[in-house]
């Protein structure tokens, strides 16, 4: 009796049913049900071509919604992604065209431009004191501005780049009836889980939580908070250097407009993938699922013949209300569920807050 | 004018900006000092400023609205739309198409006070949602040939060298100077933004100023895209594209705290005086639009970064000054 | 009350300082006219002409200017002009600029400045630059107009304050405040030559294709297809099926994006004809991601630098252009001329521009008012001939 009521009042810990992992199953399942749905609307959607085309199109948004999320777990924000594509695609392209290095040479500049971006974004928010929200507004154009002065107007063209880059999208690792796995999302795939992971299981995961879900208790108990923030900044930028890269990849020419308003698509990405907006939750599987989400809607949505292209953008703006009411009402229901529960199992062992409080301490920074 | 200053101390630096930025644009050309410059530095961005002026109460309530450019495409989609369908006759159509932007705002409005979401996430929505509304309306075209009175009220001058859209601004702001600093609702306002549930507990009705707020912002932002429309003669579903950015830039530019609770019209204004005036000088000087806006970026970080570190360095020397000058 | 007193002390060096930037600084209108007075004469010759131009549209010679002798512009007086292309970022504006400079150098002229929106999608961005021109009371304004009817007001204001507005590559549709349109072809014949290249790339057997255009305001591209809608009514194209015209907004996503939209509307489309350097180059990098090459083409105005490893791939075996290089070069030629009262923008004109040659003003036949410079040919790329 004590063990199991012990188990329940930890609410999270040894439990499967967590929060985050409602949220990632019934997205999954709204995501194969308008799969469905679209397969009955459209013909021939499930077709080998239109799969290759979702997920190498997911990925630039992947890894954005991952360098958002990543950001948005300590309550902050990165408006500047999109500029960082751009800068980080142009050049990488300009450093291709000039010394035509290969893929990992090239992934390495751009992660490293895109590093080097969130540097100055994480210098100012963490070390400077700005809020975030003001200096990536302030940084999506000042990255933006640079871009066009290096540029002078000129594009990377595609004839310029080796002949690997037109190609990397359509490298394929397998295929199965039809299907290619790709590089490009097996790629993806990895560096969501290899996040997912580190964030889950590694102590300075957490504290990014619990930074986000009360910044001033985790200033109090004496986080690194400053040095966190600032890292997770430099890993925004990282990652939205490697979606640079993609875009590069997938575009051929780049202009220095490259990039612009994809800021916006991350941030919807991550709220559907139900990371929440004040910090402190959510998963970078959501936030991967969320880009999947989105990202198949868009492509499929165009297709559907009754319903006209710019159909879409209304429907994706209706999808992310709706994701977020019910990520709230979710989290809501559970809330109550769980002290109800541990409210009855508090009442029937005894125990006092304290005992409890420490019972339920390890678990409580990745709650929803 | 020395204790003003002090207590005062972003609006006294962004007149300092604003001199600064008048003196280099005059350096820069020798077109700017003139009043037909002067007008036109208002009138080419009017429709933005208008909507400043209600996202300076959104803001200071500790809200956002992302949504209020999209809202000027679909109010001007709206009237457009039903225009051109030749059944409606053009005033009725206007005020529909303000009234579809005053439902819009009620909307998010509902959504973030029925169901406590954050407003940046349901106004983001809105932001994609109301885009993809005026392109449903207007799919690709361009709809203009509006009557002459419209587009005299945008292009021509009313009172003298002012046109209609400016002399609204001027009594906009004034109305909205008074409203948010002189009267009860905007200390609800402030109040709420400093924290809500104090607000609460003394009896505010928060849900109702914040709905209140955000159908004002719907409707001024329906507004201000059918004086865009005046003003330029045609209404295409991209109209406003990308504006939101330069709208909050120059509320949070104004002094007026993120997180709520702070800011004033005066600091608005003077912000409001200095992008234009940063844009319009540049622009004159033929430097292009993506520097103009990195030029506001920098200064957007700056106002906020120069402050802090002068707050930290200041921190740092206190014992000297604290002898020189005895206790506080 | 004290609290409106302070407030009101702030506000009023305010507007001391703004009364204070409106008394020291000129008029506007002082500003231009020097440039004005140097201009009234050709502004007043076009608002004349311009009631004549529309009865006559095959006669070019009414006025007495037509005399037959071609005045050679030449070199003079440096004047001011602002270079006005629909956006910054796509590469045959900068070229077009490239010629400008050329020609100005060979004028005795400073070069004019190079302005305009980042964004091609941005329709509205070049009104700011349009009125900023006027202020500047600049002697000349080369605009390519990508806002329809948007810019007929600010393009009246230039002509009411004498700056002559000569548009290049995209006219004013109404000529509303345009003194003459530089036209890089002949509209109709770009509808011909796009034409002919869909029928020698889809063969005997014809085919279905679509068509991938920039903004749908766009002047100059709704000319073009409109002409090739009526060239492929003709009985020789008759086995042509045009299915559907999408637009790009000569943005580089939107145009993949509505490329692929096309494929998969149409399953047994075989071509995309896609007549903007930014829409063409989309549509082979969408087809070449897709891997779709084989089956669908891509056609065309492109740059052959852009277009480059697409042609090579195959996925585009052939397109067109002319030289933008040229059309800014004579743009600034005629822009000079008139603003110098060398020419004067009417019918009959005729002129020597530089090294490009002889060339005469008639009333342009593609429209129901303005003016027209005709420049010359097309050039066609294939993988003979790719033009780098």
């Amino acid at each position: 009796m004590t063990e199991s009521a012990a188990a329940e009042v930890a609410p999270n810990s040894g439990r499967f049913l967590r929060p985050e992992r409602v949220k990632e199953a019934t997205l999954l399942g709204i995501i194969a049900l308008s799969v469905v749905v679209f397969a009955f609307l459209i013909d021939g959607y499930l077709s080998g071509r239109f799969f290759n085309r979702v997920t190498t199109s997911v990925v630039i948004v992947t890894l954005l919604a991952a360098a958002q999320a990543l950001v948005i777990f300590s309550r902050n924000i990165d408006l500047s992604v999109g500029s960082m594509v751009g800068v980080a695609a142009y050049l990488t392209g300009d450093f291709l065209a000039a010394t035509g290095q290969g893929p990992i040479v090239a992934m390495l500049v751009a992660m490293v431009v895109g590093a080097v971006l969130g540097s100055v974004n994480g210098l100012l928010v963490a070390f400077g004191g700005v809020p975030a929200i003001i200096v990536t507004l302030g940084t999506l154009a000042l990255f933006r501005t640079l871009l066009s002065i290096y540029s002078e107007g000129a594009n990377v063209l595609a004839g310029d780049l080796p002949p690997w880059v037109l190609e990397f999208n359509n490298v394929t690792l397998f295929t199965i009836a039809g299907f290619d796995v790709r590089l490009v999302f097996v790629m993806a795939v990895l560096v969501v889980l290899a996040l997912q992971f580190a964030l889950a299981r590694l102590r300075w995961g957490r504290r990014i939580y619990a930074i986000g879900s009360n910044p001033a208790a985790a200033v109090q108990t004496g986080l690194p908070t400053a040095s966190l923030i600032f890292w997770s900044f430099v890993g925004s930028g990282a990652l939205a250097g490697l979606a640079g890269f993609m875009f590069m990849a997938r575009a051929g020419t780049i202009s220095a407009t490259a990039g612009a308003g994809l800021e916006l698509e991350s941030v919807a990405a991550a709220v559907v993938g139900g990371v929440s907006i004040l910090g402190g939750s959510g998963t970078m599987v959501g936030a991967f699922l969320g880009a999947i989400f989105i990202d198949t809607l868009k492509l499929s949505l165009v297709r559907v013949p009754e319903v006209s292209e710019f159909w879409r953008d209304a429907f994706l703006g209706i999808l992310i209300l709706a994701a977020v009411i019910l990520d709230t009402l979710l989290r809501n229901r559970f809330n109550r569920r769980w002290s109800a529960e541990a409210r009855k199992a508090m009442e029937s062992t005894g125990r006092t807050a304290v005992g409890m409080a420490r019972a339920a301490g390890g678990g409580g920074t990745a709650d929803a | 004018m020395r204790d003003w200053a002090s207590k005062h101390r972003w609006e006294s630096l962004l007149l300092v900006v604003l001199l600064a930025t008048i003196l280099v644009n005059v350096s820069l050309s020798p077109f700017y000092l003139g009043f037909g410059n002067f007008v036109n530095l208002f009138w080419l961005s009017i429709e933005k400023v208008i909507v400043v002026v209600v996202m300076t109460f959104v803001i200071i309530n500790g809200e956002i609205d992302l949504s209020v450019a999209s809202v000027m495409g679909f109010s001007a989609a709206v009237t457009a739309t039903l225009y051109d369908g030749g059944q409606v006759p053009f005033a009725l159509a206007i005020v529909i198409g303000i009234t579809a932007g005053a439902i819009a705002g009620l909307l998010q409005g509902l959504v973030i006070t029925r169901f406590g979401l954050p407003s940046l996430v349901v106004t983001l929505a809105g932001l994609i949602g109301f885009r993809g509304a005026a392109r449903v309306l207007l799919e690709d075209r361009s709809v203009g040939d509006f009557p002459e009175w419209f587009e005299s009220i945008g292009q021509r001058t009313l009172v003298g060298p002012f046109p209609v859209a400016l002399i609204l601004f001027f009594v906009g702001l004034a109305l909205a100077w008074v409203i948010l600093e002189r009267s009860a609702f905007g200390r609800k306002v402030y109040v709420i933004g400093n924290s809500a549930d104090v607000a609460r507990f003394s009896g505010i009705e928060v849900g109702s100023v914040k709905l209140r707020l955000f159908i004002a912002s719907g409707t001024v932002a329906g507004l201000a895209g059918i004086l865009f429309a005046a003003r330029v003669g045609a209404v295409q579903g991209t109209l406003g594209e990308t504006y939101e950015l330069d709208i909050i830039t120059m509320v949070l530019l104004g002094g007026v705290s993120i997180f709520g609770g702070s800011g004033s019209m005066l600091g608005v204004v003077l912000a409001l005086f200095t992008v234009l005036n940063i844009r319009n000088g540049l622009g004159l000087a033929n430097i292009d639009g993506i520097t103009q806006t990195g030029v506001i970026g920098l200064l957007l970080i700056g106002s906020v970064l120069v402050p802090n570190l002068a707050q930290k360095y200041r921190l740092r020397r206190p014992r000297a000054e604290a002898v020189a000058h005895g206790p506080p | 009350m004290k609290a409106i007193k302070r407030r009101s002390r702030a506000l009023v060096p305010m507007v001391v300082l703004a009364l204070v930037i409106a008394a020291c600084g000129g008029d506007t209108d002082d500003t231009t006219t020097t440039a004005g007075e140097a201009t009234t004469t050709a502004a007043e010759a076009t608002t004349t002409v311009a009631a004549e131009t529309t009865t006559s549209a095959g006669d070019t010679t009414t006025s007495a200017a037509a005399a037959g002798d071609a005045v050679e512009i030449a070199a003079g007086d440096s004047i001011t002009a602002t270079f006005l292309p629909k956006c910054t970022n796509i590469a045959v504006f900068p070229q077009a600029n490239s010629g400008a400079e050329e020609a100005a150098a060979e004028l005795g002229s400073d070069p004019a400045e190079f302005v305009g929106p980042a964004d091609c999608g941005d329709t509205t961005g070049q009104i700011e630059f349009m009125t900023n021109a006027v202020t500047q009371g600049v002697d000349a304004i080369m605009l390519s107009n990508n806002s329809g009817d948007q810019l007929d007001a600010p393009a009246q204001a230039a002509a009411d304050a004498g700056i002559p507005v000569v548009t290049w590559d995209s006219p004013i549709p109404s000529a509303t405040g345009e003194s003459v349109f530089v036209a890089q072809v002949d509209f109709d014949e770009t509808g011909q030559v796009m034409a002919d290249m869909a029928r020698s790339i889809l063969g005997d057997d014809g085919g279905q294709f679509a068509i991938l255009s920039a903004t749908p305001d766009a002047a100059n591209q709704n000319a073009w297809i409109a002409a090739m809608e009526e060239v492929i009514a003709g009985p020789d194209y008759a086995n042509l099926e045009l299915v559907e015209t999408v637009y790009g907004n000569d943005v580089a996503e939107d145009s993949v994006t509505a490329a692929l939209g096309l494929v998969d509307s149409h399953p047994d489309l075989e071509l995309i004809m896609a007549p903007t350097t930014v829409g063409i180059v989309a549509a082979a990098q969408a087809m070449t991601q897709e891997g779709l090459c084989e089956t669908i083409k891509v056609s065309g105005l492109g740059l052959p630098e852009e277009m480059a490893p697409y042609v090579e791939s195959g996925c585009a075996p052939e397109f067109a252009l002319w030289s933008f290089v040229d059309l800014g070069y004579l743009a600034y030629y005629v822009a000079y001329g008139i603003a110098t009262e060398q020419i004067a923008a009417e019918e009959g004109t005729t002129f020597v521009a530089g090294r490009m040659g002889e060339y005469e003003i008639t009333a342009d036949p593609t429209r129901d008012a303005g003016l027209r410079v005709l420049m010359g040919p097309f050039s066609v790329y294939n993988a003979e001939n790719p033009g780098t």
